[in-house]
């Protein structure tokens, strides 16, 4: 299992200027929603997965609007938002929401990302792309929830894929298609890429410790603190 | 019993003191020479309406807060004025402060610790009017203005249990405040105008200053990081931190911290704040008042379930939940009656978390837990709305009062934020149901069928196949590591059931837990410790031919 990546730590982008603010009473001064405003413009323009999220500076930007109604940006909470649906971190989401309230989440675009999350979280990917491109004519109203965040589409992939192979061995690739909304020859590509084999149609995944469903005998750990009495007894007669 | 017959007697031996203080009030009158004599007449009335025995408690109350008797003082506090309270004032507020300040040659600072009693006390039997509100958050401001504003650190002390209390009524009057304040269709037309002119008062960033503020005072957290990197505290403590009121008032204000960014929603701030705060070390500072031992669990347990890391929480409500039961003997009766119904709703809590999530918790735990919400968690492990329901009834019970941290829009209708915290922990909770649902189907096989599945379910193949998925993910949580920092942790399986899938096959593993002989042994060898060393005791006790002591640990 790969280490997991937690979305406490500092990420290596952020700088320290941010850090001190996070972690100190600066985070309630609203004069400093600019700054965090602005980091957040800088996460959403980075595609990479690895380094483009901080959701402790974007729970501390929402904190702030949560003390100071008036600087509410409903379009930054967009992005917050859509950030957390893509963030490898499946909590991640409703730590941002819980910041929020029912005046806030009654915005359209926020309606929409609620509904998008709730088909991803449903691992009904084949309702989400379905519901996030929707028909043609509906394309361009619908594009913009997810506006300028670099990556999007890409971050989402990665995270369905991740589902996909914990969960199979093997799969048709149609389903495969379907639930990352590519075409045949992209994934096609894309087994190549992830050094999976397909033979007729049949994608066969790797195995690893999510999809190899071995069963284990657990056995207990006698922890020191558990002794601690006792010894502590011995030493006293 | 013990303790009160001791009460009683110490009433009876401090009979002079009562004539010391009477003494003195009649002087101060005498000397007042005050034109208005309705006046006078008032106030001499005032002071004679205070029963005997509450005069003498006050006299005592005011030279032992003058001399520093901490310990005499903590019997004072913990035992006389909550007797008192009882015996007099179970339906009214204490004497006036007024009053009572002609008994303690008008000591202003005795006073505003009084008055901060007498408005406790008001909160705690009685309803508060707006005014007493006002007044209440004006007499904490005195109390932490002379606390953080003087020029050197104050030389007054208190035991651990008042200055905790002080915090957590301080947070308490807050978020009481906060909730009187959203509910416009009880308030008065001049009480609206009333808060809309003091918007400053109980405003959240002036009860956030008050708690920064003496965490930064006391140099608490340099202290605690001091400590568990194995240095020494003393050394970083500073002029204020060095005294311990200062010290345990910058602790108390983490942990009090901790409730308000709970009851604003924000957990992962509630956890951070907590760093330096060692979880789960016997020894740390919050074990020293009970309450505040019960209060940081509560919200850690609580901050972990809403972030939907049941595990986290489980262990949390199981490791307090246990402390409470076993300690419950070496506790004064209020203070277990406090963590008792704190305890209650941390059942409730617990239920919903063992239940979303199953794991083996302690035999004792288990067994309440089943004799209590058996039905409930079933309920919630067949899953659908009723699941639902069922936890939503078992979470308002027990979740703490959220706050929004702003002054409501007086014009328009109040949204309580209740329900909006309530509906986003369902949207992760409702997530976990598939898990039970899953197991219990998933547990009879060692191969089967999608579709054979799905006919079981009556559901969709394709469908099933996505909440397999679902349970996949649902199966891996988040753990906390035992490291300094709670909100770290590692991904771990929180199942014995896993699966893969083969195309439309479902291959079933199922791990088995071994039998915990060591775990077994180690408590019935420290059961049978513990047996011996009362038996000692008593042993020694009758020897010695000393009656049976209160079994407080030092």
């Amino acid at each position: 299992m790969s280490a997991v990546a937690s979305s406490f730590v500092r990420p290596s982008t952020r700088p320290d200027e941010i850090h001190r603010l996070l972690t100190d009473v600066e985070r309630y001064n609203p004069s400093n929603t600019v700054l965090l405003e602005d980091y957040l413009a800088r996460q959403c323009a980075n595609p990479d997965p690895q380094s483009n999220h901080d959701l402790m500076a974007n729970l501390a930007l929402l904190k702030l609007y949560q003390f100071n109604p008036e600087m509410v940006d409903t379009d930054v909470i967009r992005r917050i938002l859509a950030k957390a649906l893509i963030s490898a971190i499946p909590g991640d989401f409703n730590l941002c929401l819980y910041l929020l309230s029912d005046e806030i989440c009654s915005d359209p675009s926020i309606t929409k990302l609620l509904a998008l999350r709730e088909s991803l979280e449903r691992a009904q990917f084949a309702k989400f792309w379905r519901d996030m491109y929707g028909t043609l004519e509906e394309e361009d109203e619908d594009a913009s929830v997810v506006d300028g965040i670099a990556g999007f589409d890409n971050g989402l992939r990665r995270l369905i894929l991740a589902e996909i192979t914990a969960t199979y061995q093997t799969i048709p690739a149609p389903s495969v298609q379907e639930m990352v909304n590519l075409d045949e020859e992209a994934v096609v590509r894309l087994a190549r890429e992830n050094g999976w084999t397909v033979r007729e149609g049949v994608i066969s995944l790797p195995l690893k410790t999510e999809n190899e469903a071995k069963a284990l005998v657990i056995n207990e750990n006698v922890g020191f603190e558990q002794l601690t009495k006792m010894l502590s007894a011995a030493n006293d007669v | 019993m013990y303790q009160e017959t001791y009460d009683d007697e110490e009433f009876v031996g401090n009979i002079d003191v009562v004539a010391d203080s009477y003494a003195n009030a009649d002087e101060i009158e005498d000397a007042g020479d005050i034109d208005d004599e309705e006046l006078l007449l008032q106030a001499q009335a005032g002071v004679q309406s205070i029963p005997e025995q509450v005069r003498t408690f006050l006299g005592y109350l005011h030279r032992n807060l003058q001399s520093g008797k901490v310990n005499d003082l903590t019997y004072n506090y913990e035992m006389q004025f909550p007797r008192l309270s009882e015996k007099y004032y179970a339906k009214a507020s204490w004497p006036e402060p007024q009053y009572v300040a002609a008994l303690v040659n008008d000591d202003g600072l005795f006073l505003i610790l009084y008055r901060e009693l007498y408005y406790r006390h008001i909160y705690s039997r009685l309803h508060p009017s707006l005014e007493i509100r006002f007044r209440s958050f004006e007499n904490y401001c005195d109390l932490f203005n002379h606390i953080l504003n003087s020029d050197g650190p104050t030389d007054l002390e208190l035991p651990n249990q008042w200055l905790w209390d002080i915090v957590d009524e301080f947070i308490y009057q807050f978020q009481s405040f906060c909730t009187h304040r959203s509910r416009l269709n009880k308030r008065s037309e001049e009480e609206i105008a009333l808060l809309k002119e003091n918007s400053q008062v109980w405003s959240t960033y002036s009860v956030l200053n008050v708690l920064y503020s003496l965490i930064q005072k006391s140099n608490i957290t340099e202290q605690l990081r001091a400590q568990q990197q194995g240095g020494d505290a003393a050394q970083v403590a500073g002029e204020f931190g060095g005294r311990l009121l200062y010290k345990m008032l910058g602790y108390f204000s983490i942990v009090g911290l901790v409730r308000v960014h709970c009851m604003l929603g924000d957990y992962t701030l509630a956890l951070q704040t907590l760093e330096n705060v060692e979880l789960g070390n016997s020894r740390a500072l919050y074990t020293r008042v009970m309450a505040c031992h019960v209060s940081v669990y509560y919200y850690v347990g609580f901050a972990y379930l809403m972030m939907g890391r049941y595990a986290d929480a489980t262990q949390a409500f199981v490791h307090i939940l246990t402390f409470v039961s076993r300690t419950k003997q070496y506790h004064q009766r209020q203070q277990v009656d406090a963590a008792s119904k704190k305890a209650e709703q941390m059942y409730a809590l617990l239920a919903i978390a063992v239940s979303l999530s199953p794991v083996r918790v302690d035999e004792n735990i288990h067994a309440y837990l089943r004799e209590k919400y058996a039905d409930q968690q079933h309920r919630i492990q067949r899953g659908g709305e009723d699941a639902l329901d069922v936890i939503s009834e078992l979470y308002l019970f027990a979740c703490p009062k959220f706050i929004t941290p702003n002054p409501p829009n007086y014009e328009a209708e109040v949204v309580e934020p209740q329900a909006y915290q309530l509906r986003t922990f369902l949207r992760e909770a409702r997530l976990q149901l598939v898990v039970p649902t899953l197991r219990s189907f998933l547990k009879l096989y060692t191969t089967m069928g999608v579709d054979r599945l799905s006919g079981f379910l009556e559901m969709e193949p394709a469908e099933l196949k996505n909440q397999l998925m679902v349970y996949k993910q649902r199966c891996r949580q988040v753990k906390w590591d035992g490291g300094s920092d709670l909100l770290s942790g590692e991904l771990v399986p929180s199942t014995d059931l896993d699966f893969a899938l083969e195309m439309d096959m479902i291959f079933i593993a199922e791990s088995r837990v071994g039998r915990r002989y060591a775990d077994w042994f180690i408590r019935n060898a420290n059961k049978v410790q513990d047996l011996v060393v009362v038996l000692e005791n008593r042993q020694k006790d009758t020897i010695a031919g000393k009656p049976k002591v209160d079994a407080v640990a030092a």
